[in-house]
C-alpha cells in the first residue's frame, strides 16, 4: 500500500516535470472558499490556461492565413474564435440571481451583473472593422456557449471605455484598440452553459477541482456565475481564465439548521483524483473572523493571513474540506440593521411611477465610510427608457446638491438602433445619502418588436458604480494608488412595462376598415344605381290598389 | 305642387344606370393587373434549357501518350497495337472522362511519356513518365501479351476511378469537394489521471516531416488549415470487449465499437470558428483499465492493424504504450517525434485516402531514387488522374444542383425566384462552359473552374430568398383580402344580376307588346259579337 503510494507520487512527479519542461503552455487551478457573516458560504473556482509568449492576432493579418494552431492545454475552441476576431481582451460573465453587496462583500470576481455582459477589447483596423467582428463574435460565442448572446447586438452595445479599462496590457499595433461592451439581463445561465463550459477545461469536470462543479448544485446556489476572461499581458502571453463562482447555502443543506460545511455537503462531491496536467492546483478557504471557535479538517498545507491553502495531489484518499462550528447548535442570523455593510458604498436603482408614458428613475447612493468618496456612474440604457436630461438632480438629505454631479457626458440613445450612454462623476459626502431622481419616457415599440412574453416586461441593465477616490482634497487616497484597480459595484437590474397593444389588433383594424370601406362603397353605389319612383298615395280606398296596378305595370 | 316622374331625369335613364355599373366593374377589372402585380411574387425565368443541356454534357479529358523506344523496336507498331487495346476498353465501355490518344516521335508535346524497354522488370513511372519492359520474346504473341499489359496499365494510371467497384468504395470514402479543409490533429486521452497517458507530442515536427510535403503538392487541388490539441479525458461511450491476446488481458474494439467509436458528446473536437469542412486524425491512447486496446476481425481474433478510417470523417489510430501499465513510470509523458513516425505515416496514409488519391496500380512501382532521397508522396500521374476526377465530380454535382433547382422552381408554384438567384444559375452555366473549354488543355483550369459552378451553383440553391413563401403563402393574402372583396363584390354582382333581370323583363315585355297587336285584331271581332 505504502509502496503503491509512493509510485503514485512518483508518478505524478514525472508528469508534473514533463509538463513544465515541454511547457509553452500552462494550466492553474484554484478554488476560493469564504465564509459569509450570513451563515452562506462564497466559492470561487479559477482555471487559467496560459500560452506563453503568444500574441493577439494583428487585424491587419485578417485577410492573409492565419499561422497554425496548436494548443494542448488552451482551449482550441476558444482560441480558434480569438483568432478568427483578432480579440486582444474579452470579459464574458454570465449570471444568475442578485449580489447582495451590503451583507457578502465585493465579489472575488468583479462582473457580476445579472444576466450575460461581454466586453472586448479589439484593435480598430482595416479589413474588417470593430463592428463587424464584434458580430462575428458575438455569435460565435453564442454558439459556443449555447446561450443567446447573438441578441447583443447594436440596440445594446455601447463603448464605456472609463469603466471597462483593459485588464491585461494592450499590444502596441500601429493603431488605437476599441472597446465594445453589451449586457444582456434576461438571459438566464443554466445547464446548457456549464456544459460547454466544462468542455474548455483540459480536465473537464473529471478530475482535479473541476470535479466538484456538479451542476446538480450549482444551480440550487444563491447567487451563480460564470465567466471567461481573456487577457494579453506584455512578454507572459496569452491567458485564458475560466471561473465559476457561487454563492451557497449551508444552513439550507443541514437538517439542523447549522452552517458547518464540506465540500462533500456543498457540491454533493470531493475530489478523488488530482488534474494530471495542472501546475498548481489549491484550495483556499479564508477562515472566519471573529470570536465563535470553529475547526477546519483536514490539516491545511499552510495558514497565513488567514487563509488555509489546501493542495490538490495525486493523494490516496479524497479530498474533503469541512469546517465546524463545534459550539453553535442552530446558526443564529446576524441582525441586518446592527451589521454595517462591507462595501464602501450601498447603491440602490428603482423605476417609480404607474404611467405607461412616463416614469422616474432614481438612484440612492449611501456612502457607509466617514470620508467622501468619488465615485464613476454609469449607465448603459437601452432606448426603452429615454432619458429628460434637464429633470437630472441631486439631493443630499432634501436639500438640491446639483453640485456633486460633475463631469456629466451623455450619449443619446437612437431609437430602435442605439441605447443611451450616460456617465457621471458623483462625490458622494461623508456617510449620507444621496438622492438623484431623473424623468424617463418610455417609448412606444413596433409591432415586431415586442418580445413572444411582451406581458413581462423588458429587463434593463444594471448601473454601474466605480468608487475610485476616497478622503477629501489633501488627505485623498486613489484607489489605483494602492495598486489595485478601482472595484465596480453592479446595481440590481430593474424591470420596465412598456405600453403593450393586443397583439390581434392588425386583424381587428383589417376587418374594421374593410367593414368600414364596404359600408360606404356600398351606399355610393346604392344611390348611384337606385331606380327612384313616385308612388302617389290619394285619399280614394282604391289608390293604393291602383298604385300597385301602376307600379306593376312598369 | 309639380311632379317630376323620377323616371324622366336625366341619372334615371336605365342607360346612364347601366353605364354606371359598368364603369365601376371596368375600375375592377383594370385593377386586377395591378393588384395581381403587386401582390405575385417575382419569379424569374431561369435558362432551363442551358441546364439540361449542361447537365447531358460529358466533360472529356483529351491526353496524349508518347511512345518512345530504347532499342529500335517499332514504335509506331507498338502504338497502333495499344491503340487497339485502348479502342477495345472503350467498346466494352470501361473508359470515362479521359479521351486517350498515342502517339511517338513527339515527346515535347505529349503529356505522358512511355519509354518501352525488353526485359521483365515491373512497370515503374517517374514524373509523367512510365518505364515499361516489354517481353524480351520476339514473336507475335509476347507482342500483343505486351501490348495488352501497356495498355491495360495506361488506363489503370490514367483512369483509376472507372471500375465500378473501386468507385462506388471511393465515393463513400472521400470527402466531397472543398477548396479548404481543416485537418484537426487530436491526442486524445481516455483518462490521464489514471496514469496511462500522453501529456504532450511533438506535432510541430510530425506535420512537419509527414504533412507539409503532402499539402504542398496537393495545393492545387486544396488549401489547408491545421490545427492540433491535447485531451486529457475522453471517456468511450461503451464498455470493450475483455480478450486474451499474447497470454495476457487484452481489450479489443468490434466492428460495432468501431462505428460508434467517436463519442461526440463527450469529446471537444469541432469547433464552431469557420465552416470549412473537418478531416480529423484522432491518436487515441486508452486508459489504463482499456489497455492494450485492439481492433478485432470478424472471427473475434486481434487484427494487425490499430488504425481505422471513418469514411468522410477522418482517422483513429490507437497507440498503446510500450511498457506495460504496471511499470513504476508513466511511460509516455511526451511523444517524441519518433514515436509519432509510424502514427503520422498512418495518418498521411489516410488523408490521402480521404481526399481519393488513387494510389498506383499493384504491379507499378515508382522509381525509387539512388540513395535514399526523399521520395514524393504520390505521383504525377496519380495527382493528374485526381484532378480530372475531381472535376468530373464538381461538374456532375453542379449540374445535378442546376438541375434540381429548376426542378423545384417548375414544381413549387410560389417558390420566389430573384436575380441574384437568376445571376448565380447563369454564373454557374458560364463556369461549366469554362470547364468544357479548360479540359481541352489545362486540367487545373478545369478544376477551378469546376470549383466556382459548384459554389455558385450551390449558393444559389440555398438562397434564403426563395423562402419567402414560407413566410407569406396565398392563403394568407385570400384571408387579408376577403373582409374587403367579399363584402364590395356583393353589392356589385348583386346590381349586375338585377340589371340584367331588367334587362331580360324589358325585352319579353317588348316582345309581348310586339305580339300583343295581332292578337288583338284577332281577338277584337270576339269582343265584339
Amino acid at each position: 500500500m505504502r509502496w503503491q503510494y509512493c509510485w503514485k507520487t512518483a508518478l505524478v512527479l514525472v508528469v508534473q516535470l514533463a509538463v513544465v519542461g515541454a511547457a509553452s503552455e500552462q494550466f492553474d487551478e484554484d478554488l476560493t472558499i469564504r465564509p459569509l457573516r450570513d451563515g452562506k458560504l462564497s466559492a470561487r473556482f479559477s482555471f487559467s490556461s496560459l500560452l506563453k509568449d503568444a500574441r493577439p492576432r494583428d487585424p491587419q493579418q485578417l485577410s492573409n492565413d492565419d499561422e497554425a494552431q496548436h494548443y494542448a492545454l488552451f482551449p482550441l475552441a476558444l482560441g480558434q474564435i480569438l483568432r478568427e476576431y483578432a480579440v486582444t481582451e474579452l470579459h464574458l460573465s454570465l449570471n444568475a440571481g442578485k449580489w447582495n453587496y451590503d451583507a457578502w462583500g465585493y465579489p472575488d470576481e468583479p462582473g457580476i451583473g445579472t444576466g450575460a455582459e461581454l466586453w472586448v477589447w479589439m484593435g480598430e483596423s482595416m479589413p474588417a472593422s470593430v463592428d463587424l467582428r464584434w458580430q462575428g463574435l458575438r455569435n460565435a460565442l453564442a454558439g459556443l456557449f449555447c446561450a443567446s448572446l447573438g441578441h447583443l447586438d447594436e440596440q445594446r452595445t455601447t463603448a464605456p471605455a472609463l469603466t471597462f479599462q483593459p485588464e491585461g496590457s494592450l499590444p502596441n499595433f500601429t493603431y488605437p484598440h476599441q472597446l465594445r461592451h453589451a449586457t444582456l439581463p434576461s438571459e438566464h445561465v443554466c445547464t446548457e452553459n456549464l456544459t460547454p463550459f466544462l468542455k474548455l477545461l483540459p480536465c473537464k469536470s473529471l478530475s482535479g477541482i473541476a470535479s466538484l462543479l456538479n451542476p446538480h448544485r450549482l444551480f440550487d446556489a444563491d447567487w451563480h456565475g460564470l465567466g471567461v476572461h481573456v487577457r494579453y499581458q506584455e512578454a507572459v502571453g496569452v491567458e485564458v481564465r475560466l471561473t465559476f463562482q457561487g454563492v451557497f447555502d449551508p444552513v439550507r443543506y443541514s437538517n439542523e439548521r447549522r452552517r458547518d460545511w464540506s465540500l462533500h455537503s456543498v457540491f454533493d462531491r470531493s475530489i478523488e483524483r488530482a488534474c494530471p496536467v495542472a501546475r498548481s492546483s489549491k484550495i483556499r478557504v479564508e477562515l472566519p473572523p471573529g470570536s465563535s471557535p470553529y475547526s477546519i479538517t483536514p490539516d491545511p498545507s499552510a495558514i497565513n493571513d488567514g487563509v488555509a491553502t489546501y493542495v490538490v495531489d495525486a493523494s490516496e484518499e479524497a479530498l474533503d474540506v469541512a469546517m465546524r462550528w463545534p459550539m453553535e447548535d442552530t446558526f443564529e442570523y446576524p441582525n441586518t440593521s446592527e451589521a454595517p455593510p462591507l462595501t464602501e458604498v450601498s447603491v440602490r436603482r428603482n423605476l417609480k411611477g404607474t404611467n405607461q408614458a412616463e416614469a422616474q428613475l432614481t438612484l440612492v447612493v449611501t456612502n457607509n465610510l466617514p470620508v467622501q468618496v468619488t465615485a464613476g456612474y454609469l449607465e448603459t440604457m437601452p432606448w426603452l427608457l429615454q432619458f429628460h436630461l434637464h429633470t437630472f438632480h441631486a439631493h443630499v438629505n432634501g436639500v438640491a446638491r446639483d453640485d456633486l454631479v460633475s463631469i456629466l457626458s451623455y450619449t443619446p440613445p437612437v431609437p430602435h438602433s442605439r441605447p443611451a450612454l450616460l456617465q457621471a462623476v458623483l462625490t458622494l459626502p461623508p456617510s449620507s445619502t444621496l438622492h438623484l431622481t431623473m424623468d424617463v419616457v418610455k417609448p412606444f415599440l413596433r409591432y415586431t418588436e415586442h418580445q413572444p412574453d411582451a406581458q413581462r416586461g423588458w429587463d434593463l441593465p444594471p448601473a454601474v458604480l466605480v468608487p475610485f477616490a476616497f478622503g477629501k482634497g489633501q488627505n485623498s487616497t486613489v484607489a489605483a494608488s494602492h495598486g489595485r484597480r478601482p472595484r465596480r459595484i453592479y446595481t440590481p437590474i430593474m424591470l420596465v412595462d412598456l405600453a403593450t397593444p393586443d397583439f390581434s389588433m392588425p386583424y381587428n383594424v383589417i376587418i374594421m376598415s374593410c367593414t368600414l370601406i364596404a359600408l360606404i362603397f356600398g351606399s355610393v353605389f346604392n344611390l348611384l344605381t337606385r331606380k327612384f319612383v313616385v308612388v302617389r298615395v290619394s285619399s280614394a280606398p282604391a289608390a293604393p290598389a291602383e298604385a300597385a296596378a301602376e307600379q306593376r305595370q312598369r | 305642387m309639380a311632379h317630376v316622374d323620377p323616371a324622366q331625369l336625366c341619372f334615371e335613364h336605365v342607360r346612364t344606370r347601366r353605364y354606371i355599373i359598368a364603369s365601376y366593374w371596368l375600375v375592377v377589372i383594370l385593377a386586377i393587373p395591378l393588384w395581381w402585380k403587386t401582390t405575385s411574387i417575382e419569379r424569374l425565368a431561369l435558362p432551363a434549357s442551358r441546364v439540361h443541356a449542361a447537365s447531358r454534357r460529358e466533360i472529356l479529358f483529351p491526353v496524349t501518350v508518347n511512345l518512345e523506344t530504347k532499342d529500335g523496336t517499332d514504335a509506331a507498331a507498338a502504338a497502333q497495337g495499344v491503340k487497339f487495346w485502348l479502342e477495345m476498353d472503350r467498346a466494352v465501355g470501361l473508359a470515362s472522362a479521359v479521351d486517350i490518344s498515342v502517339t511517338t516521335g513527339n515527346k515535347s508535346s505529349a503529356a505522358y511519356n512511355v519509354v518501352l524497354g525488353r526485359g521483365d522488370r515491373e512497370p515503374a513511372v517517374e514524373g509523367r513518365q512510365l518505364y515499361f519492359d516489354m517481353l524480351p520474346e520476339d514473336d507475335q504473341l509476347s507482342w500483343d501479351v505486351s501490348m495488352g499489359r501497356l495498355a491495360n496499365t495506361l488506363s489503370k494510371l490514367l483512369m483509376p476511378y472507372s471500375t465500378y467497384a473501386a468507385s462506388h468504395l471511393q465515393a463513400q470514402r472521400v470527402m466531397t469537394y472543398s477548396p479548404r479543409y481543416r485537418l484537426a490533429f487530436t491526442l486524445l486521452n481516455e483518462d490521464a489521471a489514471s496514469g496511462n497517458a500522453a501529456l504532450a507530442w511533438d506535432v510541430r515536427g510530425a506535420i512537419q516531416t509527414h504533412f507539409v510535403p503532402l499539402l504542398d503538392k496537393l495545393s492545387v487541388l486544396h488549401n489547408f488549415t491545421i490545427e492540433s490539441q491535447v485531451q486529457f479525458h475522453a471517456p468511450l461511450a461503451f464498455e470493450t470487449q475483455p480478450i486474451q491476446h499474447e497470454d495476457s488481458e487484452a481489450h479489443g474494439l468490434t466492428h460495432e465499437d468501431l462505428t460508434v467509436f467517436v463519442n461526440s458528446a463527450e469529446w471537444t473536437l469541432s469547433s464552431s470558428a469557420s465552416n470549412d469542412p473537418v478531416m480529423h486524425f484522432v491518436l487515441f491512447i486508452p486508459s489504463a483499465k482499456n489497455s492494450p486496446l485492439h481492433i478485432l476481425d470478424h472471427e473475434g481474433s486481434v487484427h494487425p492493424s490499430n488504425a481505422f478510417l471513418l469514411p468522410q470523417w477522418g482517422g483513429i489510430v490507437l497507440l498503446n504504450p510500450t511498457h506495460p501499465p504496471s511499470s513504476t513510470l508513466n511511460p509516455l509523458p511526451r511523444l517524441s517525434a519518433a514515436d509519432l513516425d509510424p502514427v503520422f505515416n498512418t495518418f498521411a496514409y489516410q488523408l490521402l485516402t480521404l481526399l481519393g488519391v488513387p494510389g498506383l496500380p499493384r504491379d507499378v512501382q515508382p522509381v525509387r531514387g539512388p540513395a535514399g532521397t526523399s521520395q514524393e508522396p504520390f505521383t504525377e500521374w496519380e495527382l493528374d488522374a485526381l484532378l480530372r476526377r475531381r472535376a468530373v465530380e464538381n461538374v456532375r454535382g453542379s449540374s445535378e444542383t442546376l438541375e434540381s433547382i429548376v426542378r423545384l422552381v417548375n414544381q413549387i408554384e410560389g417558390m420566389p425566384v430573384g436575380p441574384d438567384v437568376k445571376d448565380d444559375v447563369q454564373d454557374a452555366l458560364e463556369a461549366l462552359n469554362e470547364v468544357h473549354e479548360a479540359s481541352r488543355f489545362s486540367p487545373i483550369a478545369a478544376l477551378k473552374s469546376s470549383a466556382r459552378a459548384l459554389t455558385l451553383s450551390s449558393r444559389a440553391f440555398f438562397n434564403p430568398g426563395m423562402l419567402a413563401l414560407l413566410y407569406f403563402p396565398a392563403e394568407h393574402n385570400y384571408a387579408v383580402y376577403t373582409p374587403l372583396f367579399a363584402s364590395v363584390a356583393a353589392p356589385l354582382v348583386g346590381a349586375v344580376l338585377r340589371e340584367i333581370a331588367a334587362w331580360r323583363r324589358a325585352r319579353r315585355a317588348a316582345r309581348e307588346q310586339a305580339n300583343a297587336p295581332a292578337q288583338q285584331t284577332i281577338a277584337e271581332p270576339a269582343r265584339g259579337q
